[in-house]
């Protein structure tokens, strides 16, 4: 054995080695540069000086959007820009002279533009003017020889037939901005360019990555202009090949056009929104919300005074009001409350109780919608004319979160996992909850509120269509969905939506006759709160809600809604399936600051409910129709409508038990 | 330490490593700054300002570490081998997702890749398995069983992230390790065999055809394993349009259009060709040549052979950084991503190889020790 420093001397052979490696190594590279520099240095010289090779993107095109009957609801129209590439422009006065003679803009304005881009890199197209005409096409392409530096370039923008009907559902696409990139680039595996364009809100959004297909990328030999010489032959550029761009994917969705027009329509001068959905699969067969913006403006770059108005809207008519905005759901939150307690055996077809019109508990005083009181009143008559006195009285005995247990089945409180972007789960409040919240003991009182859906309790529009689809259908909670099928350009479906069903939930086969016979009895007797809105033909379900925003003193209680403040005004409701014994169809209507679910919400119901029985079940209708002739041969106009000013359903008074309310 | 203990400790110490490091960084950031002023892919000071800011850091952590006595290296050795193996294995399950593979981890605002780690450990546990077991003896087969584990656990582990590039700079760090340590000529007949059979399978069957594309987008987002010849067709009229003396600091013109992609990180080295032609770059591959030729000196020049491998295992790392990188935007070697040391943009490169300096100033400074 010899000592450790004779080793490592021992090495030195292979030092001297690795040594003659390192210098081989780097001879071999140093060999390179000399063929690359000195021996070919020249031409490529002249291909760095010309930039030869240009590399331009194929834009797949975005996938169409149809409704459920193949109707196109969005697609793409190419249009022309005019653009400038700064590394070709030379000569610069001139040529924006002559550009802003051809383009009737200023030369100032062009120079801003070119100003606004001045950072980005020379070879990137700077747009001076979106979607040209034909003629200014023409001129441009002939003078192209007196005006280097100027192209121009097809852009393809995005259309929407029906421009703001359902504008929140379909969302929109803009170009990504420099400063999104990078976290774009982070966030997904998807790989974005600088000019792509990205989906923003609705199904362009959460859908984005099936639209946008893949786009290709091919090489040009250019001159020193820029102008495209020649298809690719250089042998130089032997190793490149073009790659073709991959289309993206159309839909079609479960939405029907006609039901979106009736709903937008019904809607008109609202704020609000309506969702209809298939009971019997979960489709969405109409989602509207309003305001509502047109989606077209977007993809073109949005005019700043467009923006500005939607931004400076306070109704911000951005929000999608079906699923990102939650409400009180008033009355229409009784039904529930209802299925509770025929579900816990606390009422039956004999319970009757005496509403005086206000009800006592410990030393406050709770008032029912009605000043007097309905007198005796069942439970059929408590949903049909919505007594809050018979409610309240279920409160004193329902435990919250029995209560909140029953809400928890029929999917409120959660989202209902929609595939749309940020949709909202509203609010059921428990005991639990409460404590977390604010460290306090649920009170008795609170649940008073809450049986009439006032209080905590928060629902989406979205939550309130599924939980009447799913009193209709028997206690089937399905997962709404909008996507029925998407397809290739050559017709082939690569995905298919089915329908899913979130819970079967368990429930009296009785309790869901009861409360169905009591909603009937909200739209087809007199009494009903929606009796004058029942429409014809159509044999609607529903119970109407108006749920209370601000805190009102005792003495404005039954003052006139139309006669507050807008703002003040109370949110009406209204949730429905139809026909009654054969449901089909489920809807949920909320207009904001509409004082009254019966005039303002359940009407806006009836017309879309009206529109799809007459499209896709006719004959039932006709049936129907002479069905109530037989039965009701006045019809409909016998009986003058309750007045809104009655105060109609204005239940939920009382939202929080404070002293000061007595 | 007193205060004369410590002019002697200067007096003593060996500025050569991160001297001849801080000359090539210098002209990296001069390089730097002009591949990046007219692109406005990014804020053009704040990735200098960067850049500055990791050399710094990397020096500071770099000096300390030369002032730790090198037997620290030789204890530590298996423990931060066997550390950052399981950094490896938790990056893969919980790490962070960039660019499409799983390369990162991240402790609250802390993000690093534990694969940079490994290159360094690699050698570390490489050196002391080396100084314990029969150093006297030339490897064969049998007794590369061992450091075979020891290579090639990492190494997959770095592959599956995917990260194929810094995988295979561990095979090839190690491998040189090996025929420092006096690999028998037919031993290394037998792996070169072995090592081109396995690589053209795995081209060939082993690798998805998106398992390639990612290895590839990698370096630009924008190709595909085709497309990818068209960065390297750039990259060489950037480098020959230089000629000899080069356009001029700041005159690159493949670098201001953005034809080059990437053009401070992986491909900084066309640009610098560009402007300085091949006189640039032969003062440049010059600095790099001195520095290596430096830690083969060290090599030779120790009492302990552990102290000898490490010294010759981190210049490997810092050479085949160098060859690779060059050779693949000359177009004599595939695009993998490996920046060019110094050169490149990037701060996790420069913590490594300033690391790396550190522990060989180290062992250059208790050579006189006694």
């Amino acid at each position: 054995m010899f000592g450790e420093e004779d080793l490592v001397k021992s090495h030195r052979a292979r030092a001297e080695i690795i040594g003659n490696i390192v210098m081989v190594a780097f001879g071999l590279l140093l060999a390179r540069l000399w063929y690359l520099q000195i021996f070919q240095g020249k031409i490529f010289y002249q291909y760095s000086l010309e930039n030869r090779l240009r590399k331009e993107i194929v834009k797949a095109p975005r996938g169409m959007v149809f409704s459920r009957n193949n109707e196109l609801l969005i697609h793409n129209t190419p249009s022309f820009d005019a653009v400038i590439i700064p590394q070709y422009l030379t000569n610069r006065p001139e040529v924006l002279m002559k550009l802003s003679h051809v383009l009737e803009m200023s030369v100032d304005s062009i120079r801003v533009i070119l100003q606004k881009n001045a950072g980005q890199a020379r070879y990137r197209p700077v747009v001076i003017k979106r979607n040209v005409s034909r003629k200014e096409v023409a001129i441009i392409e002939t003078e192209s020889a007196k005006m280097p530096g100027v192209f121009i370039q097809q852009f393809i923008s995005r259309s929407y037939t029906d421009l703001d009907i359902g504008g929140h559902l379909y969302g929109y696409i803009s170009e990504i901005s420099t400063q999104m990139l990078p976290k774009l680039r982070r966030r997904d595996e998807v790989f974005y360019k600088l000019g792509d364009f990205i989906g923003h809100a609705g199904l362009e959004e959460q859908f984005d990555t099936e639209l946008r297909g893949e786009d290709g990328h091919q090489y040009m030999e250019v001159d020193a202009s820029g102008r495209v010489r020649r298809a690719l032959a250089s042998t130089i550029f032997k190793d490149i090949e073009n790659r073709p761009f991959n289309p993206g994917l159309n839909v079609r969705l479960t939405v029907d056009r006609d039901l979106q027009i009736a709903a937008y329509k019904a809607l008109e001068g609202k704020v609000g929104s309506a969702v209809a959905v298939d009971v019997n699969t979960g489709e969405i067969l109409a989602m509207v919300s309003r305001p509502s913006y047109d989606p077209s403006q977007f993809s073109t770059g949005i005019s700043s005074s467009y923006w500005g108005e939607l931004t400076s809207d306070e109704n911000n008519p951005l929000r999608d009001r079906a699923i990102q905005e939650h409400y009180p759901p008033g009355s229409t939150f009784k039904t529930l409350t209802m299925v509770a307690a025929l579900e816990e055996g606390m009422i039956d077809a004999s319970t009757e109780i005496n509403c005086p019109g206000h009800f006592s508990f410990g030393k406050r005083k709770f008032h029912c919608w009605k000043k007097g009181g309905h007198g005796k009143v069942d439970m059929y008559r408590a949903l049909r004319e919505s007594c809050d006195v018979f409610f309240y009285k279920i409160a004193t005995r329902l435990d919250m979160d029995i209560l909140a247990k029953y809400a928890f089945l029929f999917g409120l409180g959660h989202k209902t996992g929609i595939s749309l972007p940020r949709e909202i789960s509203g609010l059921i409040p428990t005991k639990e909850w409460k404590a977390k919240r604010n460290g306090m003991e649920w009170q008795l009182g609170e649940t008073l509120s809450c049986v009439i859906g006032q209080s905590y309790i928060l629902t989406t529009p979205i939550q309130l269509a599924m939980f009447y689809a799913a009193i209709a259908n028997g206690g089937k909670l399905f997962r709404p969905y909008i996507i029925k099928e998407m397809f290739s350009n050559a017709g082939e479906i690569v995905k298919r939506g089915e329908p899913q069903i979130m819970s079967q939930i368990e429930v009296k086969p009785e309790t869901l006759s009861i409360v169905k016979k009591g909603l009937f009895q909200v739209v087809n007797t007199p009494a009903g709160t929606a009796y004058w809105s029942r429409g014809q033909g159509i044999q609607m379900a529903g119970k109407t809600g108006t749920s209370q925003i601000a805190r009102i003193s005792a003495e404005k209680i039954y003052a006139k809604c139309e006669e507050r403040e807008y703002k003040l005004r109370h949110h009406a409701l209204f949730a429905a399936f139809a026909p009654h014994d054969d449901p089909k169809i489920a809807v949920a209507v909320i207009v904001e600051h509409g004082c009254h679910g019966s005039t303002a919400a359940a009407p806006v119901a009836r017309d879309v409910i009206t529109t799809y029985l007459e499209k896709y079940y006719p004959d039932l209708r006709h049936q129907i129709m002479i069905a109530e002739k037989v039965v009701n041969p006045k019809s409909s106009r016998a009986i003058s409508p309750i007045t809104p000013d009655a105060g109609m359903d204005t239940s939920g008074r009382i939202r929080n038990l404070s002293d000061d309310e007595e | 330490m007193n205060f004369s203990g410590f002019i002697n400790s200067l007096r003593r110490y060996d500025f050569s490593f991160f001297g001849i490091s801080a000359v090539i960084f210098l002209i990296g950031i001069i390089n730097l700054y002009s591949a990046t002023h007219a692109t406005a892919q990014a804020d053009v000071s704040s990735l200098f300002r960067a850049q500055i800011g990791w050399y710094l850091i990397s020096l500071v952590i770099g000096v300390s570490i030369s002032f730790i006595q090198p037997k620290n290296f030789y204890r530590v050795a298996y423990f931060l081998y066997l550390g950052t193996i399981l950094l490896l294995i938790l990056t893969l399950v919980m790490g962070q997702i960039g660019m499409g593979a799983r390369r990162w981890l991240a402790f609250g605002v802390l993000r690093f890749q534990p694969s940079e780690l490994m290159k360094l450990f690699v050698v570390l546990g490489l050196a002391r398995y080396f100084a314990k077991e029969n150093p006297d003896r030339e490897l064969g087969l049998k007794e590369l069983i061992i450091p075979a584990f020891f290579t090639l656990i990492p190494a997959l582990l770095i592959i599956a992230q995917p990260d194929l590039g810094t995988g295979l700079l561990i095979l090839l760090v190690s491998f040189s390790l090996c025929f420092y340590r006096k690999l028998k000529l037919k031993t290394l007949l037998i792996l070169g065999i072995i090592g081109l059979l396995t690589a053209g399978g795995m081209y060939k069957f082993g690798l998805r055809e998106y398992q390639k594309k990612r290895i590839t987008t990698f370096i630009d987002p924008e190709t595909d394993l085709k497309g990818s010849g068209y960065n390297a067709v750039q990259s060489k009229i950037a480098i020959g349009s230089g000629q000899f003396f080069g356009k001029g600091f700041n005159k690159s013109s493949q670098a201001s259009f953005n034809y080059l992609p990437e053009n401070h990180t992986d491909f900084a080295f066309s640009v610098f060709n560009e402007e300085h032609g091949f006189f640039g770059a032969l003062i440049l591959i010059s600095f790099y040549v001195i520095l290596f030729y430096r830690f083969l000196w060290l090599a030779s020049n120790v009492t302990r052979i552990f102290e000898s491998v490490v010294a010759v295992g981190l210049m490997s790392i810092l050479f085949w950084h160098t060859f690779i990188n060059m050779g693949m935007v000359m177009g004599l070697l595939p695009i993998v991503g490996i920046p060019l040391p110094y050169v490149s943009y990037g701060g996790t490169s420069l913590l490594t190889f300033g690391i790396a300096c550190g522990i060989v100033t180290s062992i250059s400074n208790a050579r006189n020790l006694f």
